[in-house]
């Protein structure tokens, strides 16, 4: 069973499967077929995280394939006479960070798949050539960032049709994205890293004002770490660790859940809404004060997932009223980012799992591409914080926080759900009530993903608007209102709140049901 | 060439319905292009001007001092909220600054011209809002079909006889704007 944001990837991921390939193998199969398929999203440009479960070992892991700050990155590389630089952050070459995506894959394939990077390559190689016809999402986000495209791609940029945005039924190609997976072929998947193709990344980010240098390329390894562990009630939940937050909130969340009878609520009843909405502002006043890169600022992991912790949280938070602050660091202001990421999901024969979410940050990433290679660079500094006192202020070799929560639920000692989902910040909320609506509301895993979803946050202490799909009823919106929640209306199906994927594991039928999000293009397929 | 006194005069002669371009008006430049609405179509509008060769300057947040030397205002609507927060803009002072340089080109009796390039999902709330205030002040409006599967812009169009051009694909505005713009 494979799902992920393309069905021209899933195609990738379960063509790999037939020919023998495991878990691994399919999951970079279709990993790099995104980067074909759905390049807006993902691409070796950028990093992730991926969380493998090992069946014959029972061994969960993790492969943390963020992107890094190059050495020369300081604290106050955002600011210009002490104004942040939204530009910097966003479309420009100060703006990428290391790439880790192909390094994560290689590794993952070398120490856990059974096939070769041409293997895994394959597919995607067929589709950047053959070509898809473009949706109207892939269209829609085209048209939004085109400012961007035009300004770093360029008019005659394969991102573009003609210098134009694509519009839905047009072919998109991408045959230098095809000569770039025949050249790693070739050369190996080192030759991004201190090759030929590493030399156009740095030109490319460096002619673009960046400071990125064939060094920082060098120099980049992905690290294997243990999983992320919560739970709930008879539930186990393994994801990753900081600096990928999404797990730990998610478990944050979960815990402090634990303590409301949410399934009497019901679902998106305003007991449910309200309490929840008050949970998310606090998980994210915790976001802003501890996260950051472990490796060089301690992330209290422990103290944040305790059950204690979870107590006083949920003992603060009371029926039909508005908390006057959220605790916060002194230092940040909470930045809400925009519509981004891919995830995907694979679960082989053998039982093997492979739960992997990946990432160029926003839209076409930096919309920098290095030269004739068909790929775009990440602007995933944009994920540190542009405040140099920040625990997540840049810094060199550090890696930004992210919201990405690749996760796998446990159900006793065996795997139930594998999900994950793009979406920025909303990433960790969206899972969050994802998993809620199956094990309280009872639901299928593609109801639990298409039901009507919420999303808010806090900034500097202060709490947000709520903001809602357009399908929860008006009478819920206005009792919300009464409780003094600002609400904001966004899409009935919107991609602001993510697009997740998702493996169930129903033992008791001996079936495997793939769920997937169609506030994006995902599918899921098996055999 | 149509002079632009006789161009805004005869404008409510023309009938409502979709027209070729040979029997539409005829615009002047220099032309300032702006959004209505803050979606990145702006800049696509600016493409298509830059490609039909005609004088425009792109100026996403215009104000109304910047149509001092210009003879045509073309407005290309659509409401993107990830816009407006990058130009630091809420919808009411979008749209107060779309009022303010409508209001300055009728002063000057500069006409104007709508485009709507983002097709149907550049509609919407917001969107409509931003369409519903600007479009019974054109001279002429230009929408990719797509953005009027609901006929929104031909029913405005057709109250205030509002020459309405739609055309299939966002690139054929560029033939369009050869036709309406002579070259100087």
């Amino acid at each position: 069973m494979v799902v992920a944001a393309h069905p021209e990837a899933v195609a990738a991921g379960l063509n790999t499967l037939k020919k023998g390939g495991n878990a691994v193998d399919a999951a970079i199969a279709t990993a790099f077929a995104l980067n074909a398929a759905e390049p807006f999203a993902s691409g070796i440009g950028g990093g992730g995280f991926m969380i493998i479960y090992l069946a014959k070992e029972k061994k969960v892991t993790v492969v943390n394939f963020r992107e890094k700050a190059p050495a020369e990155a300081t604290p106050t590389m955002y600011l210009d006479k002490g104004k942040i630089q939204e530009t910097w952050r966003k479309s420009h070459g100060l703006a990428v960070g290391v790439p880790g995506s192909l390094a994560g894959c290689a590794y993952a394939l070398e120490k856990y798949g059974t096939m070769n990077l041409e293997n895994v390559l394959e597919s995607a190689i067929q589709i950047a050539e053959r070509g898809i016809p473009v949706s109207e999402i892939f269209s829609e986000i085209n048209k939004d960032e085109y400012e961007k495209i035009l300004q770093n791609a360029g008019e005659s940029s394969v991102y573009l049709a003609d210098g134009l945005p694509y519009e839905p039924g047009d072919i998109y190609r991408n045959p230098e994205l095809a000569n770039t997976f025949r050249h790693l072929i070739t050369h190996g998947w080192r030759d991004f890293y201190a090759g030929e193709i590493g030399g156009k990344i740095i030109e490319a980010v460096q002619r673009n004002g960046g400071i990125m240098k064939c060094e920082d390329l060098a120099r980049y390894s992905p690290i294997e770490q243990a999983p992320l562990i919560g739970t709930y009630k008879d539930y186990t939940l393994y994801t990753i660790q900081p600096p990928g937050s999404g797990g730990l909130h998610i478990i944050q969340l979960l815990n402090i859940i634990a303590h409301w009878p949410v399934g009497k609520w019901g679902f998106n009843s305003i007991e449910y809404i309200h309490h929840l909405s008050e949970a998310f502002r606090f998980v994210f006043a915790d976001k802003v004060r501890y996260l950051s890169d472990p490796d060089f600022i301690p992330v209290p992991i422990q103290y944040l997932l305790s059950k204690d912790y979870a107590t006083q949280i949920a003992n603060k938070i009371v029926p039909g009223h508005l908390q006057k602050s959220y605790p916060y660091g002194i230092f940040d202001k909470q930045l809400i980012d925009k519509e981004n990421t891919s995830h995907l999901g694979v679960m082989d024969n053998l039982g093997n799992i492979v739960s992997l979410t990946q990432s160029i940050n926003d839209f076409f990433g930096s919309g920098i591409v290095p030269d004739g290679k068909g790929f775009l660079l990440n602007n995933e500094m944009a994920d540190f914080s542009p405040q140099p006192d920040s625990v997540n202020s840049p810094g060199p070799n550090k890696r930004p926080v992210s919201s990405m929560a690749p996760l796998i639920l446990f159900k006793g000692e065996r795997p139930f759900l594998v999900l994950g989902s793009p979406g920025g910040t909303r990433i960790f909320t969206s899972l969050t009530q994802i998993i809620l609506n199956i094990i309280e509301f009872e639901m299928s895993l593609d109801e639990a993903i298409e039901a009507p979803r919420f999303f808010t946050y806090s900034s500097e202490g202060v709490g947000k608007s709520l903001f809602i799909e357009s399908r929860i009823p008006t009478h819920i919106l206005r009792s919300l209102e009464k409780i003094g929640h600002a609400i904001n209306v966004r899409g009935a199906y919107d991609n602001y709140f993510g697009g997740a994927q998702g493996i169930l594991i129903d033992r008791d039928k001996k079936i495997l049901i793939g769920g997937a999000d169609s506030r994006r293009d995902g599918v899921g397929a098996g055999y | 060439m149509i002079c632009l006194m006789i161009l805004i005069s005869v404008a409510p002669l023309f009938s409502f319905a979709e027209k070729t371009t040979e029997s539409l008006l005829r615009f002047e430049q220099p032309i300032l292009i702006t959004s209505a609405g803050q979606s990145a179509d702006v800049q696509i509008g600016g493409v298509l001007a830059k490609r039909a060769g005609l004088i425009a300057t792109l100026s996403k947040n215009a104000t109304h001092q910047e149509l001092a030397d210009k003879k045509t205002l073309v407005l290309v609507i659509g409401v993107s909220m990830k816009g407006l927060g990058a130009a630091g803009l809420d919808l009411d002072q979008e749209k107060s600054r779309v009022r303010g340089l409508i209001e300055e080109a009728q002063r000057k009796r500069i006409p104007l011209l709508c485009f709507h390039l983002g097709g149907e999902a550049r509609r919407g709330e917001l969107s409509d809002q931003m369409i519903e205030a600007c479009l019974p002040y054109a001279q002429m409006v230009i929408v990719v079909k797509s953005g009027n599967k609901d006929g929104l812009f031909t029913q405005i169009c057709a109250q205030k006889n509002i020459p309405l051009l739609e055309v299939d694909r966002t690139a054929d505005v560029q033939k369009s704007l050869g036709d309406i713009f002579p070259k100087n």
